[in-house]
């Protein structure tokens, strides 16, 4: 059983644009512990979203072997994939990215592989959301938003949770409360976080902060 | 909460858009089944009017017997052809009652008889009721036996009464005026065998014009079926272009939801169920309309007593089946869209 929660051994991922290629990740190599608080940092266009993406089984390498909690996920099926995500895998994204339709408990039950509307709720109680299960997204704050979009990503008890830049829509009080509830989730409940961020402020939350330049960790 | 919950809550918030789908679907089944029902209707009342003739022979007795009724000899005789098959037999006779010649007639089928009043039965001619003073309820004697009688029919200007063809050929002692049957062999042929083989019959081979007449009615309902599949057709096209838009407009939504973790498969069955539902809803309300366009027309044209054959359950859970699976199918190409769309393009959609 492997102690890692993300391995990748000579990742590349390259795009075509037009007569050029462009390398988003360029021979990464890269191991992450599990239980570990990530942060990843760099430039513009230095691999970050490509990395999380690839990470997160969204995007799939050009080239090279990646492992998610042991599982090399190119080897999976399609379908697999998608297991693989539903079960091991939360994303946090910096638009929130939830059902504007659906109310919050909606948006937490919808992915839940057993519907179960306590344990969503107690989430949310977790969070600091009690009493709102019935409010949609957009009659909530950013700050409450991205925290319904933390219950969201814990809902199926993952291993490891993704977040590309979770506080980069807010202010600096709600961005401070976000990081902390990922660092208490981490510290308590032990779930491997990795966040990209431009932020300072955010990453000084996490144990480890690694710098991304032309698709590689320098 | 589910995908089919979503797929649904997808049609009821986009109220406007989900109705101008439906309706498209709505006229096309409502069409097809108006088109089909009422053919199928003025089909079956063509039959009904032309069915005595739609045999291949008609025996009746001989004008040189100088009867009118075949005995039950005969009529066993004629039974017992092997090249015969598909017997109708008619039965019709005058029996005087005080001082009125009034002509009895024996019915297999009463959809023939159109009913002024009661039931079938027993049914006399509005003229016989007139005549002879009398009414539903009232007892008619005929050859010794008392028939109670049930309705009065709208046959005007005649001394009628209809009973059924078991009473009429029991009252004459099996005896028959005219026995309808359809032959494997050449009609021509089997007549000119018959009035050779048994005396006292005289055989006729039925109307070309008839045959013509039903052949016509049957091409008429595959060219209105035809027709009306058009109409539907046309909704279904809207479903596709309904379903296309959609997965456009919700590409950052199917997006999330590959990114949580729902498969390919899920995503494709929740769009198809979407689809279904429409056609399915618009196929039900169609029915509905239809028949209700059914209903109003057979009153229009004073054919009531055949709407239960304008609206067959064929046609009815065909329509229906039918626009749910078109619109399954139409559904098919936005699905196979929306399955395959790059999770990291999708959420970057705005």
């Amino acid at each position: 059983m492997s102690n890692y929660i993300i391995e990748f051994e000579d990742v590349w991922k390259t795009y075509n644009m037009g007569n050029t290629e462009i390398n988003a990740l360029a021979g990464l190599n890269l191991t992450l512990e599990k239980g570990s608080f990530t942060a990843v940092m760099g430039p513009s266009g230095s691999g970050k979203s490509t990395f999380l993406h690839v990470a997160g089984i969204l995007d799939t390498p050009t080239k090279g072997v990646f492992r998610i909690n042991g599982k090399q996920a190119s080897k999976l099926s399609v379908k697999e994939q998608a297991k693989l995500r539903r079960n091991e895998i939360g994303f946090i994204f910096q638009r929130f990215n939830l059902m504007s339709q659906l109310t919050i408990l909606e948006n937490l039950t919808l992915p839940m592989i057993n519907e179960d509307t306590q344990k969503a709720m107690n989430i949310l109680d977790n969070m600091g959301l009690e009493g709102k299960y019935a409010k949609r997204p957009g009659q909530l704050s950013g700050g409450e938003q991205q925290r319904v979009a933390i219950a969201r990503a814990l809902i199926n008890n993952p291993s490891i949770i993704l977040a590309d830049e979770p506080t980069g829509e807010l202010d600096s009080k709600n961005a401070n409360s976000i990081m902390q509830i990922l660092q208490d989730l981490n510290r308590n409940k032990g779930v491997s976080i990795v966040i990209v961020t431009h932020n300072p402020e955010a990453a000084a939350f996490t144990d480890q902060i690694l710098q991304m330049r032309d698709g590689n960790v320098v | 909460m589910n995908l089919y919950n979503l797929a649904f809550n997808n049609i009821r918030r986009k109220k406007l858009r989900s109705a101008l789908t439906m309706l498209g679907i709505i006229i096309g089944a409502a069409t097809l089944v108006v088109l089909l029902g009422v053919t199928a209707g003025a089909t079956s009342a063509v039959k009904a009017e032309t069915d005595q003739y739609m045999y291949d022979v008609v025996i009746t007795p001989a004008s040189s017997t100088g009867s009118y009724l075949m005995d039950a000899e005969t009529v066993s005789k004629i039974r017992s052809r092997s090249n015969l098959f598909d017997f109708r037999e008619v039965t019709a006779f005058r029996e005087n009652i005080n001082g009125n010649e009034i002509s009895f007639e024996g019915v297999n089928d009463w959809k023939q008889v159109k009913l002024k009043n009661g039931t079938s039965g027993v049914v006399i001619s509005q003229d016989v009721a007139d005549k002879l003073g009398y009414g539903i309820g009232s007892k008619i004697k005929v050859k010794d036996q008392e028939l109670t009688i049930t309705g009065i029919s709208n046959v005007v200007q005649a001394l009628y009464v209809h009973i059924d063809q078991g009473t009429a050929k029991q009252l004459t002692d099996d005896k028959v005026s005219a026995i309808y049957a359809s032959t494997d062999g050449d009609p021509q042929t089997v007549a000119d065998e018959i009035e050779e083989q048994i005396s006292g019959v005289s055989v006729e081979t039925k109307s070309e014009n008839v045959a013509e007449v039903q052949e016509m009615t049957d091409q008429a309902l595959l060219f209105m079926g035809f027709i009306a599949g058009i109409a539907l057709l046309v909704g279904i096209i809207s479903v596709i272009n309904t379903m296309l838009i959609s997965v456009m407009e919700r590409t950052r939504e199917l997006g999330i939801l590959k990114a949580t973790g729902f498969t390919n498969r899920e995503i494709k069955g929740s769009i198809l169920f979407e689809s279904g539902l429409l056609g399915l809803s618009g196929g039900v309300i169609g029915v509905i309309l239809g028949i209700t366009g059914i209903v109003v027309i057979a009153n229009v044209l004073k054919l009531t007593e055949y709407i239960p054959d304008m609206m067959p359950l064929w046609l009815i859970l065909g329509v229906i089946a039918g626009a749910t699976l078109l619109s399954v199918l139409a559904g098919l190409y936005p699905a196979m869209r929306a399955s395959k769309l790059n999770v990291v393009e999708a959420l970057r959609n705005e």
